[in-house]
């Protein structure tokens, strides 16, 4: 076969059969991450280590065993690969798997300096929506009526979650009827649109695999000279193997995609939906319960500010503000920056829907200036210094 | 006259109209506006005097957190001022200004903030008469919207 470059469709797998049989649809992401830290193309890579089917954290590891483990998709898990990511002061070289989201906040950081590009490489993994692990907890128990802690594996079909457990049963139920009673994806997933990580140096996913390979194969498609790099790597290293993505595949991931896209404008629509009278109370309503801990600021993935930033330098209790001045300061600089990630939302103890209001303000100006944070090499506008550089 | 104004769905804000006057806070700019309002205040141009003027080096030292203190201590409206472009003294300041502005505007809008509450005039050294006006002509119109929804019960 031909080298591989950019702009290349394929499927791909590993050649490790357990590897293969374990990976969320083939293994392939597992077998370039291995032959690139086997070959030496990076120091390190981050993957998961499972605590259980709801929950595991992400480590850097050089193992290659490590690697072959981690094999697996995770759709309960909300990781928060940038802000992991910039720990690292970019010491080492790094290879990680990144849901849409986390490359749109890195791709951010690395405009902001704390991140170096050339120190990373990413595979993005094509991602419909997460869930999150406590809420899945609770509608395995109460609508699929399964123990927890008897759930071995889960997997997304044809837009149902199936839930096996040790017995070896599967339970189904289609993820629109969970979503009316909102137990499924988390609210930012499902008007998120990017579905397909374009952003990343590879894009891998599982739509448009078909025919026999369905299940075994990876759909990816190669978006910078690095993911073509490391992909040829992982096949002359024998770790993996590609053949040409079939058109009618690619046609299939395209209306996947559609349809996906399609769906997210609806739930956009009815979530910011105009608000009815005063526009002020509203929001002081919502923000009402905040005690202030700073943890959407932690976790945020676009905010490089660190601890001396003006929304915390500025904010002080006693001023007794109707709506908080921490609030204000973060919703202005996050108007062209938010990337809708819900890392905010999830963190919140006082449970504010903060991603929800933090995109009530970013959507108008994001539209109006055609800036999608994340997918757009443009310097973030509000950085710019002339107001014609925003058109 | 004793209307209430009231926010439509609750009755939080209820600012009595009557002995209200509006507040406003003016930022103005060294170089230019500042002065502009020293020449207009000698030619004894007659002016409402409900603006609060805070003199800063240049129209884009003023920060969103600026604005927004001012109008949740009880402005009803803030008036930012500076060089006409290409006359900024430190280069382009007040392009910078134009920017940061857009984005508050369009946050204010958000949160439902009417549109006169928050105004950028660029007023020179010499324009001690287009200050008066301004001064005045934005005094009258904030005096029409009555007080800030920002604006508590207490602050007078
Ligand atoms: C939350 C989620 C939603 C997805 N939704 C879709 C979809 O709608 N359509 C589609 O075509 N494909 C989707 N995928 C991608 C698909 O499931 C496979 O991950 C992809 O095809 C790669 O398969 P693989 O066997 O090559 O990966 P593997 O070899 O199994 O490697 C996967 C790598 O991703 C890491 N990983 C797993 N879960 C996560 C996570 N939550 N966050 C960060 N890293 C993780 C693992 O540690 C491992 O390194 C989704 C993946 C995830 C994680
Ligand atoms: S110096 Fe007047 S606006 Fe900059």
């Amino acid at each position: 076969m031909t080298k591989v470059k950019v702009g290349d469709r394929l499927i791909g797998w590993s050649t490790n059969e357990e590897v293969r049989s374990n990976g969320g649809s083939g293994g392939l992401v597992t077998a370039v991450f291995a032959a690139a830290l086997e070959k030496g193309l990076v120091d390190n890579v981050v993957v998961l280590e499972k605590a259980n089917q709801f929950e595991a954290v992400p480590i850097i590891t050089d193992s290659v065993e490590d690697v072959f483990n981690s094999a697996g998709s995770m759709h309960m898990l909300i990781s928060n690969q940038t802000k992991y990511l910039q720990q690292f002061k970019n010491e080492a070289s790094i290879a990680l798997a990144v849901k849409p989201c986390d490359m749109r906040g890195i791709r951010e950081q690395q405009k902001r300096n704390t991140i170096d590009s050339d120190k990373i490489f990413t595979v993005g993994l094509n991602c419909g929506g997460t869930m999150a692990p406590f809420k899945i907890r609770e509608v395995v128990e109460s609508v699929y009526e399964v123990d927890p802690d008897q759930v071995k594996g889960e997997e997304i079909e044809k837009g149902k979650l199936i839930i096996e457990t040790f017995d070896g049963e599967h339970h189904s139920h289609s993820i629109d009827d969970l979503e009316v009673d909102d137990h499924g994806r988390r609210e930012n997933c499902r008007y998120c649109t990017v579905k397909i990580a374009t952003n990343s140096d590879l894009a891998c996913g599982n739509w448009g695999v078909i025919g026999e390979l369905s299940g075994r194969g990876t759909y990816v498609e190669v978006m910078t000279e690095k993911g073509a790099e490391f992909l040829q790597n992982a096949i002359d290293m024998k770790f993996a193997e590609v053949v040409e993505a079939p058109e009618k595949g690619t046609e299939i991931r395209g209306k996947v995609n559609g349809v996906m896209l399609k769906m997210a404008a609806n739930t956009h629509k009815e979530v910011f939906k105009p608000i009815e009278g005063d526009k002020l109370e509203d929001l002081r309503k919502e923000l009402e319960n905040c005690i202030h801990c700073g943890a959407c600021k932690e976790v945020c993935p676009v905010c490089a500010c660190g601890v001396d930033a003006k929304c915390n330098k500025y904010y002080d209790p006693t001023d007794d503000y109707d709506i908080s001045l921490y609030h204000l300061i973060r919703f202005l600089h996050l108007s062209d920056s938010c990337i809708g990630c819900g890392q905010c939302t999830d963190v919140c103890p006082a449970d504010i829907p903060l991603t929800r209001l933090y995109r009530r303000f970013a959507n108008p100006v994001q539209e109006e200036l055609d800036y999608m944070p994340g997918m757009d090499d443009r310097t973030p506008p509000f950085f710019l210094t002339k107001l014609e550089e925003l058109e | 006259m004793t209307a209430e104004i009231e926010c439509e769905q609750n009755k939080r804000v209820s600012v009595s109209r009557e002995g209200w006057t509006p507040k406003i806070v003016m930022f103005c700019c060294n170089w230019c506006s500042y002065a502009g309002a020293d020449g207009a205040g000698v030619a004894r141009l007659q002016q409402e005097t409900n603006v609060r003027v805070i003199r800063v080096m240049c129209s884009s030292r003023v920060d969103a957190v600026h604005i927004y203190t001012a109008f949740l201590e009880g402005a009803d409206g803030v008036l930012i001022t500076g060089c006409h472009l290409g006359d900024c003294h430190y280069v382009n300041g007040n392009e910078k200004t134009l920017v940061k502005y857009k984005f508050i505007k369009s946050m204010l809008d958000e949160m439902g903030i009417e549109d006169e509450r928050l105004q950028l005039q660029w007023i020179s050294a010499s324009e001690g008469q287009q200050y008066a006006a301004f001064v005045n002509e934005m005094t009258e119109k904030i005096r029409k919207l009555g007080p800030s929804p920002f604006r508590k019960p207490e602050v007078i």
